[in-house]
């Protein structure tokens, strides 16, 4: 640990900027503890496991207080979460891949009954095939659910958006749940330094959260009642999507408050070396450092490259998005992630909200790479900026699915010990 | 096109009824549609079905706010303000009801041809039970004026077979529908085709950030259950005989409902405000001192 005291005459001007070397997992604890939260429903998945252990630890210690409790699956964890955010208790859980979709019908109900609780995902890929590595199929199929979701790139990310979501989440305006989301092993036990807020700074920022009609002995309520016929339920649906709507601005509120206390300023969509870029990747998550460094990389060749980040899925910030991507000669999207029979999931995103924009780009083009955590090397990221400067004879709409020939030779060899022909077939 | 919409209530047979007609209608060469629409199933609750008979391919789908002719299957829902049978019938249009008499038009509904017959009496003598598939179907098979005999009565043997009914049974279903189908008169039924039925569009706003607090899907006003009767749920209703009554309290214990007290001279009394006619008191009674009559409430 490093802590850097800045001493002064007064105890008040004493604040400790402690930074410590955190894996994505216990910066993920540490939002928990920060936030101060009440109660964290559990349940144990490779690559999450970290951040419960951590939490456990230290309630263990009594240096934290919470009620920790291990259910018998994720859709029991997810339900105790919900409904025990509805008596008041700020309500704190984890889970990825499988770990979600086990609890995945909760999800909803979670948001219609506004219960503003924040679930950090740690990306990874769904089965089958199994793998323990990251894509984004499985926070991105709770896309629809009524939760916000927050993306991170680094561990500090992790714990900043932690903090936010909180904020945005119980607002009044909001009243909606957050998924956080960080790649599982690149950042989930990844260790970098990540600047930790003093309690005070949090408590300053994060307002305690009052619920609206708790739960309460002898004072009893129904949450998401069942109605029939349609109207009522068009309503409430309407009246969520209203919530997300107000999302971005009440976000933008919260981050620039929480700018001024950390000097870190979160924004939904981040631009990277726009200036003049007519080449420009969007994409989200961890590999967003590695493609930064392309970018960076292209820029030293003269090439006018630049780079989009989403952090903020849902709302999905399209005005903010349009601003960035808008005049740029050709654009990318890289989606860590495939709805299958159709393409990227975000690529079908970005081209809607950029449907209407009059000086849209020219190009867009659909980028598939990074599935299962198949990493992304600095040629693949070339071979997209080379791609988007001759297009010619191309098809747009058809991904481009990353791939290198000594990945392809792997695979031939994988199914030759598979005695699938091959190599040793 | 011809719309049929029927009203009935859960046990009835009131899907099997709109079902039998469109098999029949099927069978005519007709283009036919059926479907139910219910909500958490319970016997004796309101279910309403359709069946939509055209020679035109059907472009609709869903509840039929319009009908041309509507079957109400139990006459107690005439007066039940949430199955509103009578509710959008267009004018010039029928209505069938059964019940055990005749009755003039209610109000506001004279421009409507109203046909009575007592099916229940009728199953309950043939049958044994009262459930009245096939001969509402086939009441309503008749009125349109459309559907044949033997369509009718094929359409109730198969419906009737797909439900894994004894053959005896289906034959005995198949007698009231054909009695039915000959006793009651094909009325003249001229209807237009009406305009517009629902209100204007108003599409959902936005509200903006500024607004102040989001709504909740929550319902704060409790015990709002004791609003909804269940009394006219019964197709039968119990009766306690005080001669035999002894005060035993075996059916207090065992009404599902609570719906059985004991009176100042410890004889049994029903609430028949929400008593559903289960009859579990008359089976449980070890003094046979409940009994069954018909529920009969003609409409007011």
């Amino acid at each position: 640990m490093r802590d850097i005291k800045v001493m002064a005459g007064n105890v008040a001007a004493v604040e400790m900027m402690r930074v410590e070397m955190l894996t994505g997992n216990v910066a993920a604890a540490w939002a928990a503890r920060l936030a101060d939260v009440d109660y964290i429903p559990a349940y144990p998945i490779t690559p999450q496991t970290e951040i419960i252990e951590t939490l456990a630890k230290w309630i263990g210690e009594g240096v934290m207080k919470a009620k920790l409790v291990q259910l018998e699956s994720e859709h029991s964890m997810l339900t105790a979460a919900g409904t025990a955010s509805l008596t008041g208790a700020r309500v704190f859980t984890a889970t990825s891949s499988q770990g979600l979709f086990y609890g995945f019908e909760m999800l909803y109900n979670i948001s219609g009954w506004r219960a503003p609780l924040v679930l950090v995902n740690v990306s990874r890929g769904v089965a089958a095939p199994v793998t323990l590595e990251p894509d984004h199929n499985d926070v991105l199929a709770a896309r629809d659910s009524g939760f916000l979701q927050f993306h991170a790139e680094t561990c500090q990310d992790v714990l900043d958006l932690i903090l936010l979501a909180y904020r945005v989440s119980e607002d009044r305006r909001v009243r909606l749940p957050s998924i956080v989301n960080m790649d599982g092993f690149y950042l989930s036990f990844t260790r970098e330094p990540v600047n930790l807020p003093s309690q005070e700074t949090v408590k300053d920022f994060l307002p305690p959260y009052t619920p609206t009609l708790p739960f309460r002995a002898s004072r009893p309520v129904v949450k998401g009642a069942s109605v029939l016929g349609g109207h009522i339920y068009t309503y409430f649906k309407h009246n969520i999507h209203e919530s997300m709507r107000r999302a971005v601005e009440v976000f933008d509120e919260a981050a620039r408050r929480y700018a001024e206390l950390t000097g870190r300023l979160h924004k939904p969509v981040e631009g990277f070396c726009l200036e003049d870029a007519e080449y420009v990747l969007v994409m989200s998550n961890s590999f967003t450092t590695m493609g930064k460094r392309a970018v960076l990389k292209l820029r030293e060749r003269g090439v006018p490259a630049g780079l989009v980040k989403i952090v903020m899925y849902r709302p999905f910030p399209s005005t903010q998005l349009v601003e960035l991507l808008k005049n740029r000669r050709a654009v990318a999207v890289l989606d860590q992630n495939i709805s299958l029979g159709m393409g990227g999931i975000i690529y079908q995103e970005v081209a809607g909200a950029l449907y209407h924009q009059r000086n849209r780009p020219e190009i867009l083009m659909s980028v598939i790479g990074g599935l299962g955590g198949k990493y992304i090397s600095p040629e693949e990221f070339e071979y997209i900026f080379n791609a988007l400067q001759h297009p010619e004879g191309r098809e747009p709409n058809t991904p481009l699915f990353l791939f290198r020939k000594d990945e392809l030779e792997s695979v031939k060899k994988a199914l030759g010990l598979a005695g699938l022909g091959g190599e040793m077939g | 096109m011809l719309k049929i919409r029927f009203h009935g209530r859960g046990g009835q047979g009131v899907k099997t009824s709109s079902r039998i007609l469109g098999r029949a209608a099927f069978l005519d060469g007709f283009i036919a549609q059926d479907s139910p629409i219910y909500g958490a199933e319970r016997r004796g609750a309101p279910v309403v079905s359709f069946t939509r008979i055209s020679s035109t391919p059907i472009t609709e789908r869903g509840f039929i706010f319009d009908p041309d002719i509507v079957i109400v299957m139990d006459e107690t829902l005439l007066n039940d303000w949430l199955a509103r049978p009578l509710e959008g019938i267009k004018k010039g249009g029928a209505v069938f009801v059964n019940a055990l008499s005749e009755f003039p038009p209610p109000e506001g509904h004279d421009d409507k041809l109203f046909i009575t017959y007592d099916l229940t009496g009728r199953a309950l003598e043939i049958l044994g039970k009262p459930i009245i598939s096939s001969p509402a179907a086939a009441a309503a098979a008749k009125i349109t004026g459309l559907i044949t005999k033997s369509s009718i009565l094929e359409a109730t043997a198969e419906e009737l077979a797909e439900l894994d009914l004894k053959d005896e049974l289906v034959e005995k279903n198949i007698q009231l529908a054909a009695e039915v189908y000959d006793a009651i008169s094909t009325p003249v039924i001229n209807t237009q085709e009406s305009g517009s039925i629902t209100s204007e569009v108003s599409p959902l706003d936005y509200e903006p950030v500024s607004y102040e607090e989001v709504i909740h899907l929550d319902i704060v006003n409790l015990g709002n259950s004791a609003l909804r009767r269940t009394g006219n749920w019964r197709i039968f209703k119990p009766i306690v005989d005080p001669q035999k009554c002894t005060g035993c309290l075996v059916c207090v214990v065992y009404c599902p409902d609570s719906c059985i007290t004991l009176d100042e001279n410890n004889k049994a009394v029903i609430d028949y405000d929400n008593c559903k006619g289960c009859m579990i008191c008359l089976r449980e009674c070890p003094l046979r001192a409940i009994y069954s009559v018909r529920e009969v409430r003609v409409y007011a």
